[in-house]
Parts: C-alpha cells; structure tokens; sequence
C-alpha cells in the first residue's frame, strides 16, 4: 500500500475501493497463472498470494477505523438558509449599486464628450541664461 | 481402443440374451457384476480430463475475476464523482436520505431539503412549497443531476403600473440567474461538462430555488397582510400570482410572482393589460388611471426605482422573519434599524408608508434642488438618516469673512450671550418626517427681540412645519433673512447702528432718511431667486416698516439692484455705511 497520509475520510474509502479493484485482479491472476498449461509458477503465485493478504489486511484495517469514527448522522443542527437568503439579497443590493455607479460613470463619460475641457497650453520654455 | 470396443460388443450382446431371456419370461437372476479393473492408461486419461476441466476452471475464473475488477473500477470511479458531488453540495445544502427498496433506477433515495426549520417554530403560517424536496438523480452520464420541472421558479416582482420597466441595466441583474435553469437540456453536452461544472451548476440552480422559495413565502405573506391591515394599504386589484394596491392618488404598485422562463416577454405587456383588468373598489379607480397615463413620463424621474423597493419589500420581511423565528432576544429587534415593532401597521403598512415618503421627498428634493440651483452662493447637503421614512437635507450657505479683524467688536463685548467669533455659516435644516416637512433656520430674529427693539442677537433656531407648496418661499425667506443677519452683523462691526426687520436692514441717514436694503423672494423667478432692492424713505424716524409700502410711493423711491452675490452685497453695504459714515464711531 501506498504510504501517502489520505486527507479526508472519502478518498481514503475511495482508496479502498480502489484496493478491492485490485484484489480481485489479483485474484484473476491467480487464476490465469494457475492455468498455465506448463504449469504455474510458484514464486509468482506466492507473491500474488501475499500481496492478495496483505490488501485484504489493508482493507479491513481501514474500513474498522472508518466505521469507529463516523459519527452519526445528525439532523442539520446550524441552518443557514436564512443568512443565505440574505447573502441573496445583498447580492442584488450590490448589482444595483454597480448598475447605478455604472450609471453615474457613463454621465460622466457623456458630460466631458459634450464639454470637452480645453486643451492644455504648452509648457513655457526654458529661460535661456 | 479396438479390444474396448470388442468388449463392449460382448457385453452387449449378454445384454441381448438377457433382454430376450426376460421377454421369454423366465425368470433370471443377476449373481453378480464387477467393475472391470481399469487399465493404468484409463486412470491417467481420466486425470487428464479432469485435470483439463479444472484447468478450464481456473480460466473461467481467472478472466471472470478479471472482468468484475474492470466493471468494479469503472463503477467505482462513477460512483466516486457522484458522491463527491454530492459530498461538495452537502456542504451548503441539507441533504436527506431515505432508504427505499432498490428500483430500477438506483437513485438511492437522496434528496437536498430546501425547508427552512428554523422558520417553523412560529404559527403554522407558512406551507412548505412543493419545490422544499429535491430528488437528486443520475444523469445519462451518471453524474449528480437535478431534474426541474421548467417553470417552476417564480420570482417576486415589484412596479410601478403605468411605467415601463425597460431599463437595460435592471435585466442585466436577472439574467444571471436565468442561465442555470438551461440544465436539463444539456444533456448532449455531458462530455465536456467536467465534474466541477456539474456541481457548479446544479449549486446556482439549488439557488435559485431557494431564492424562488423565500419569494414565494413573501408574497404569500404580502397577500395575507394586505387583507388583515387597513392602514393606508389599499387592494386595488387581483389575479392569479398578482396583487395590485393603490397607495394615495394617483399611485398603484403590483406585486406579482413571474415564473422565470416568461419574466423578460410578459413584463413589457403586464402593465398595460392590467389596467383594463382592474376591478375597481371605488369610483375613483378610473380617474387614477387616465391620470397615470398623462403623467407617466413625470412619474418615471419622480418615482423611486423599483428595484430599491423589491430588494426592500424583502429585506423587511426577512428580517420580520429572522426577528420572529429567534424571539427571545429582543435586541435584534432594536438593531433593526431602529424602528418600533411592526406588528401595529404591519409590515405592509410600513412599507407602503415607506414608499410613500420616499415619493414626496422626492418632490421636496425636486423643490429645494430648484432653490438651490437659483441661489448661487447656496449649497444643498443631504443627511443619510438610516430611516426609511425620515429623510432631511440641508441648506448651506457661506458668507465673506469679515475685512476687519475680531478684537475690533468693540460693540459686540457688552452683550453677554454673543460669541467673539462671528457666523460664518448659516445652516437651514430641512426634515421630512412621512409627509410632514419641517424646516429649522438658524440665525433668524427673534420675534420677541424685534418687539422690543434691542439690538440684541439672540442665537435663535426657527421651526416651522410647511406643506410642500410653500416649502421654497419659507425656505428662501429663511436664507434672505440670515443674510440680512450677517449684513446687519457687518454693520455692527463697523459700528454703524443698524436696524434690522425680517428681510430689510435700515439705515438712518443725518437728515433723518432712512435707506433700506431690502430683500425679496420669489422661487419661480428663473433668473434667481432672491434679489435685492434699495429703498430711500424721507422723514420715518423711529417707524419700522415690515413691508414696503406702495401706496406711499410719493415719499420713497426703489432702485432694484439686482441678484447680488454675497461679496456684492457685502461692498454694497460699505458704501451704504460710508454714505452715513457721520453718525457711526470707527
């Protein structure tokens, strides 16, 4: 088994389907091996039957401490359906100010197309000495 | 393979004997048979037929075991975007279980439960909407998907009848929403949605039916308010999803629920329909409306709009909501925003009063904007009041400094109450109160000082309630005679005697000619709106006049000096103070 520390209970149970997958190709390949017309290889069928035990160790290891610390399925205690809604409304408090400003930047825009300010005058030039 | 077979031919043919024996009917007896002792070569053929199906055996096994772990992986896999799915709107959303007997469809009974518990402690006012239960389904592709009936959120709308909501900018915010709901015909698209997207939308659709939800129970809570209170609300018309209410003259507001899809089409032709559709509740209905369609492009700069009142309508019931499900501590009653409980008008009347208010401030705004804009050296500052049914501005104005410094009042030091430091600023404060405007003046003289013709300045603020009609005159007679304060103020400094009246400053020249500046008001003026007259009296000594009097036009003479700004006006009254310089002390 792959020594990574697993963040969250989901991918470690997802670890162990992972490994059941596994198990079972194992186990397939035992089988193949075992029908091998010249007769199967016995390291190699050791080997496969170790790793077979040591998944299922794995497994059984991870799935008891799983179910230890599951707690059990409380009702929704903290509802925030309501501070939702008021996040909703401030949403649409804040869309109306940006369509306002937005607003109040095209009157500008419109007021200096209409009064174009003069153009500045050129820099003097530097006093000759 | 020749001996077996001759073997065989012998058995056979006692078999044959026996058979015909038995047909002849006599009677026969088996002694008895054994097995024929197998050959070595039949025992290592049969091992090596079972040996051969055994080995079969294993392939069989071998490939099946091989198939249910790819069949395994591709389930697991699929599973396992489905539960992280699910895991990730577990997140935000309640999610429910319930243990069903396996169907077809294997959709293993979760459901996300929109229904607010917490709302439920209260009276049984509230029916859970039919949308409060979600089924949570596989799609084609296996994925986490919510399956909607199209039409089935309603969102809460909010106008004015008779104005015309086409602004490009109020749609923009609810096409947002409206993409979501697109979902269920995605389906030909399910390669490229990534599991990301698919919990993102289903995520903005949940919203949405949440939103719809609490729309829902708001109007419904309208509904119920409109026909329990009386005050000042008024149902002028109803149909299916829409209630219209007529609030004063001439204003009607509807509320309705539009279902999503058909929001943008129907909204153009909603108002115009429903006028014909109203039933009226009394005669004036009729009059109501040909009145709004002549003043519809009036209404539209002077109605509020109608997206602050739809967020508003919410907002209070919300909060209503929120303040009733946690009863007990009353202090959030107080936070909001300082206003008494609501239970007395209720919160319809509350708004509608709310809207009401905000309609006549604005004209009062439209008012004082028009004095403003007349008078140049006036400013006008609102005051954010946090009430929804209070609002008050300001009128500002800012006068010269003074030429001469302060230790020369020589004057000012043996009236007690005045201050060394001269108003600079006079402030008139506007209040609107529901419909009831209130003006306070500061630096406007005292009654009771004029009477008794002292010269002493009282710091005096003025109230005055007014109606909307004789707001600008009162308003601008308050800031005429605060600039005749000022002036009379200046003179003083100069230590010229000055005699002040409301909106006239008096000087008495050495041949006992009295020459006045006076002021005069008038709001529909467009040049501007106080202007300024110079009035020369002969032989009224000791007389104060309150108006100018023009039936004895032979003794006085007018000269209209025009609109003066306040520097003018200032340098106007030093010459009039150099031209009666002989009776004054520098």
């Amino acid at each position: 088994m792959e020594a990574q520390t697993q963040n969250t209970s989901l991918q470690r149970l997802q670890n162990v389907e992972k490994t059941i997958v596994r198990v079972l190709e194992l186990a397939g390949g035992v089988m193949d091996e075992l029908a091998n017309p010249t007769g199967p290889r016995k390291e190699f069928i050791s080997t496969h039957c170790r790793d077979f035990m040591q998944m299922i160790k794995d497994i059984q290891f991870t799935l008891r401490n799983e179910i230890k610390s599951a707690c059990e399925y409380r009702p929704f205690e903290k509802s925030d359906y309501s501070s939702r809604i008021s996040n909703e409304l401030c949403c649409s408090k804040l869309d109306y100010v940006l369509s306002q400003l937005d607003a109040m930047k095209l009157a500008i825009a419109n007021y200096h197309l209409h009064h174009p300010s003069p153009p500045l005058p050129p820099p003097p030039p530097p006093p000759t000495v | 393979m020749v001996e077996n077979l001759q073997l065989a031919h012998q058995e056979l043919s006692v078999i044959f004997d026996l058979i015909n024996t038995v047909e002849a009917n006599d009677s026969v007896t088996v002694a008895s048979m054994t097995n024929p002792k197998q050959l070595p070569k039949e025992i290592l053929s049969d091992l090596a037929v079972s040996t051969a199906t055994k080995l079969q055996c294993y392939r069989h096994l071998g490939k099946y075991f091989k198939q249910s772990a790819k069949a395994l992986e591709q389930q697991v896999t699929r599973e396992a975007k489905f539960y992280g799915a699910l895991i990730r709107l577990q997140q935000n959303w309640k999610v429910k279980r319930q243990r069903v007997a396996a169907t077809a469809s294997s959709s293993e009974g979760f459901t996300i439960d929109l229904f607010d518990s917490s709302l439920h402690s209260s009276a049984p006012v509230y029916r859970p909407s039919s949308l409060s239960s979600i089924c949570i389904d596989h799609n084609s592709a296996g994925m986490l998907a919510i399956n909607l009936p199209p039409n089935s959120c309603h969102s809460l709308h909010f106008g004015f009848l008779g104005v015309h909501s086409n602004d490009i900018t109020q749609k923009s915010s609810r096409n947002r929403t409206y993409n979501s709901v697109e979902l269920p015909s995605k389906e030909t698209e399910k390669e490229s949605l990534n599991e990301n997207d698919c919990v993102q939308e289903t995520h903005s659709l949940l919203r949405e039916v949440h939103r719809s939800i609490f729309d829902e129970q708001v109007f419904d809570m309208v509904n119920r308010e409109a026909f329990n209170s009386s005050l000042g609300v008024n149902v002028t018309g109803i149909r299916e999803n829409y209630l219209q209410l007529g609030m004063g003259p001439g204003n009607s507001v509807f509320v309705s629920l539009v279902s999503s899809k058909d929001d943008e089409r129907v909204e153009e032709e909603r108002p115009q329909n429903l006028k014909y559709a109203v039933f009226p509740l009394d005669s004036l209905d009729g009059v109501k409306i040909a009145e709004e369609n002549s003043e519809s492009f009036n209404k539209k700069s002077v109605l509020p709009n109608f997206i602050i009142y739809e967020i508003y309508l919410k907002q209070i019931f919300h909060e209503y909501v929120f303040v009733r499900a946690k009863d007990r501590p009353t202090s959030t009653a107080a936070r909001v925003s300082g206003q008494p409980t609501k239970d007395g008008p209720g919160l319809l009347g509350h708004f509608c009063m709310s809207l009401a208010h905000r309609i006549f401030s604005n004209k009062v705004l439209t008012k004082l904007e028009n004095v403003v804009c007349g008078v140049s050296y006036l400013h006008l500052i609102s005051h954010p009041t946090w009430h929804s049914r209070i609002s008050s501005w300001t009128i500002f104005m800012k006068v010269p400094r003074s030429i001469l410094p302060a230790s020369s009042q020589t004057q000012a030091s043996d009236i007690p109450k005045m201050k060394n430091i001269t108003k600079t600023e006079f402030r008139t404060k506007i209040v609107v109160n529901d419909d009831s405007i209130k003006v306070e003046a500061e630096g406007a003289p005292n009654v009771v000082g004029l009477l008794k013709g002292s010269s002493e300045n009282v710091y005096s603020t003025n109230k005055y309630d007014c109606d909307l009609a004789s707001l600008p005159v009162i308003v601008l007679q308050q800031v005429a005679s605060q600039v005749v304060r000022w002036l009379h103020e200046e003179a003083l400094k100069v230590g010229i005697k000055a005699n002040r009246d409301f909106l006239c400053l008096s000087f008495k020249l050495e041949q006992g000619e009295i020459v006045s500046l006076v002021a005069h008001v008038d709001p529909e003026d467009t040049e501007g709106c106080i202007s300024w007259w110079l009035v020369m009296e002969e032989g009224y000594v000791g007389e104060r006049k309150l108006h100018m009097d023009v039936a004895n036009g032979a003794s006085e003479c007018k000269k209209f000096l025009g609109y003066l700004t306040l520097d003018v006006l200032y340098s106007t009254l030093i010459d009039l103070v150099t031209l009666c310089g002989g009776s004054g002390t520098f």
